[in-house]
């Protein structure tokens, strides 16, 4: 394996990975809704002090963590860039260069929402290094059990995405050798424009989907010799139950999530405090 | 007792439109006995793999009938008692495993039979030892060789309990020392559990490990018969496109060049033992 880190489940015992499946869910999806509440560069430093803390107890080597955002790095450099130039909120001062235009406020802007996305990556890493697949699925099955009642086959449905998740680092395995293969043979994927670059891609892609097909087929075959869907009762061989240790780390992340929202609403973004406290000791 | 029996069985995939469909099984009778070790070989597209999952009802025939342990694999209540009866392997080991922790992934099969909680762990303990894996019960099967990989999908159909079990080329993508891994564990099956083996392979060192060899062609059985007979037949099994161990070309080369030596040499040893034989008596 190389730089995909996502998706992928670190083997080792910790406090983390015995958590109840069902709170790590809950968690990441409250993790997600804070983040649109961080108000400050403080309140990012904050955000990233957790999840090292979060990787220390959980045996994970940040590492992977940093390594998971690889993967969007286009994405957050295009991102970056929109944001710097086409920022159309209030500006204090303007810098302008032949079309360009840049305040400070749209710099701000840009690094705050890359931040916010980098931060956002790392942290949901968290879920799928410390959760088995057949731990999420018995969690999301749980955790949607109600919705049996309308007849939503929740199990079905918890299982497909819990196989997707294990398959995607294989998927992109196959996508970097079926790449390197056209371009053994001649294809030209750098060069041209980004319409140039799409039709180059053409000769990977389709050789990925009939993979994936073939894949599919032999997996659901392995299902059924497997006697899936035998039983209308399935059983489990991990029981999922509410610990002492599940309540301490909801207060922990509770206190988190209560920071960073004190943090926008009260002190109103501390960046401002720290500023003004180091101008004071400059004199 | 008869593991499987199959009573002239026809099988044919959906066609094109406007094409004829073609019998991928055609016209196949043929037992399994228990405890047995069978092989079985053929060309791409003779139907080794059609015949496999007509095995556990993962197809159904279209005529004929497929009997397992007295069980007809079209009668639905009892589809499942088939499949847990006939375990199956793949060829690929990753598009086999559906978590990805070792030992929820062999928790798989015996939490789909609804089995107890304390079963279910008995059977994973055991379906690990059995392939050799015990100390990789709480690892992730992401960066193991093949050959672990393919023995923990063995683990996996173990932890159903088969009475039978089908290997469809599981062998095919593996180095050789995977494959020797992979040999050896259902070997030991077969011995020490009397476990049903059919194993499917390409490879004739491994058709010569089994008591029967079945050679497909066309979707018929050509030839079933002990691997020394089948090999002893030389040239003739070209037109089956396999070929013959290193060791029985030898002997039969040997043979066609007017030596006295037997045409049916199936290991090293016995090429050893004959041609000393030949230079003893000369
Ligand atoms: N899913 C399928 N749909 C249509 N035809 C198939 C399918 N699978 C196999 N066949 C055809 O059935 C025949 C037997 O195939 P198969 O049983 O896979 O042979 P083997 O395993 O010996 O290579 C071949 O002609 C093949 O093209
Ligand atoms: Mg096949």
């Amino acid at each position: 394996m190389r730089d995909i880190a996502f998706g992928q489940y670190y083997p080792v015992s910790s406090p983390v990975h015995r958590l109840d499946p069902r709170l790590k869910i809950i968690f990441t999806l409250m993790y997600i809704v804070t983040m649109f509440f961080v108000a400050s560069y403080f309140g990012y430093a904050l955000v990233l002090c957790f999840l090292l803390t979060v990787c220390a107890v959980a045996h994970v080597p940040p590492k992977a963590m940093f390594k998971s955002i690889k993967g969007i790095i286009v994405l957050l450099i295009i991102t970056a860039i929109l944001n710097l130039f086409f920022y159309a909120g209030e500006a204090s001062v303007e810098w302008t260069w032949w079309i360009f235009t840049v305040s400070p406020e749209a710099i701000d802007f840009a690094l705050k929402m890359m931040f916010r996305l980098i931060l956002l990556i790392m942290g949901t890493t968290i879920l799928t290094f410390t959760t088995g697949t057949s731990e999420l699925t018995d969690a999301i099955e749980s955790l949607f059990k109600p919705l049996n009642l309308i007849k939503i086959p929740v199990r079905d449905i918890a299982l497909i995405m819990s196989i997707a998740l294990r398959f995607i680092p294989g998927l992109i395995e196959e996508t970097d050798k079926i790449m390197m293969a056209q371009k053994a043979r001649g294809a030209d994927m750098e060069s041209g424009n980004i319409f140039k670059k799409i039709k180059a891609m053409l000769p990977v892609i389709i050789p990925v989907f009939v993979s994936a097909f073939r894949k599919a087929d032999e997996l659901a075959d392995a299902l059924d010799a497997r006697c899936y869907q035998a039983s209308p009762k399935r059983t489990k061989m991990k029981k999922m139950s509410f610990a002492w240790r599940d309540l301490i780390a909801f207060l922990i992340f509770a206190a988190f999530v209560a920071i960073i929202f004190l943090d926008k609403y009260l002190w109103g973004g501390l960046d401002g405090y720290i500023v003004q406290a180091f101008q004071s000791l400059m004199g | 007792m008869t593991a499987i029996k199959l009573e002239n069985v026809y099988y044919a995939y959906e066609a094109d439109e406007g094409e004829k469909p073609v019998n991928a099984v055609d016209g196949v009778s043929l037992e399994v006995e228990e405890g047995s070790f069978v092989a079985v070989v053929g060309h791409n597209g003779s139907g080794k793999s059609t015949l496999a999952r007509l095995f556990n009802g993962l197809l159904l025939p279209d005529s004929g009938s497929v009997t397992v342990f007295g069980m007809d694999t079209k009668d639905e209540k009892q589809i499942y008692s088939i499949r847990s009866s006939v375990g199956m392997v793949f060829q690929n080991p990753d598009n086999q495993m559906v978590a990805s922790v070792v030992e929820d992934d062999i928790a798989f099969g015996p939490e789909n039979l609804g089995l107890p909680r304390d079963e279910i762990i008995r059977r994973v303990d055991r379906a690990l030892e059995q392939v050799g894996m015990s100390e990789y019960r709480k690892s992730t099967p992401f960066r193991m060789s093949g050959g672990q990989k393919q023995r923990l999908a063995i683990a996996g159909v173990l932890a159903i309990r088969p009475k039978v079990i089908v290997l469809d080329e599981s062998t095919a993508m593996l180095d050789p020392k995977g494959r020797r891994e992979v040999m050896d564990v259902i070997h030991a099956l077969n011995k020490e559990e009397k476990m049903t083996v059919i194993h499917i392979t390409h490879y004739m060192e491994e058709v010569q490990e089994a008591e029967r060899v079945i050679v497909m062609d066309g979707g018929k059985i050509a030839v079933d018969d002990t691997p020394r007979a089948v090999f002893a037949r030389g040239e003739q099994l070209k037109k089956y496109k396999i070929s013959p161990p290193a060791v029985t070309l030898m002997a039969d080369a040997l043979a066609d060049c007017g030596a006295d030596i037997a045409r049916d040499i199936a290991t090293e040893e016995e090429l050893e033992d004959a041609i000393c034989r030949l230079l003893c008596k000369d």
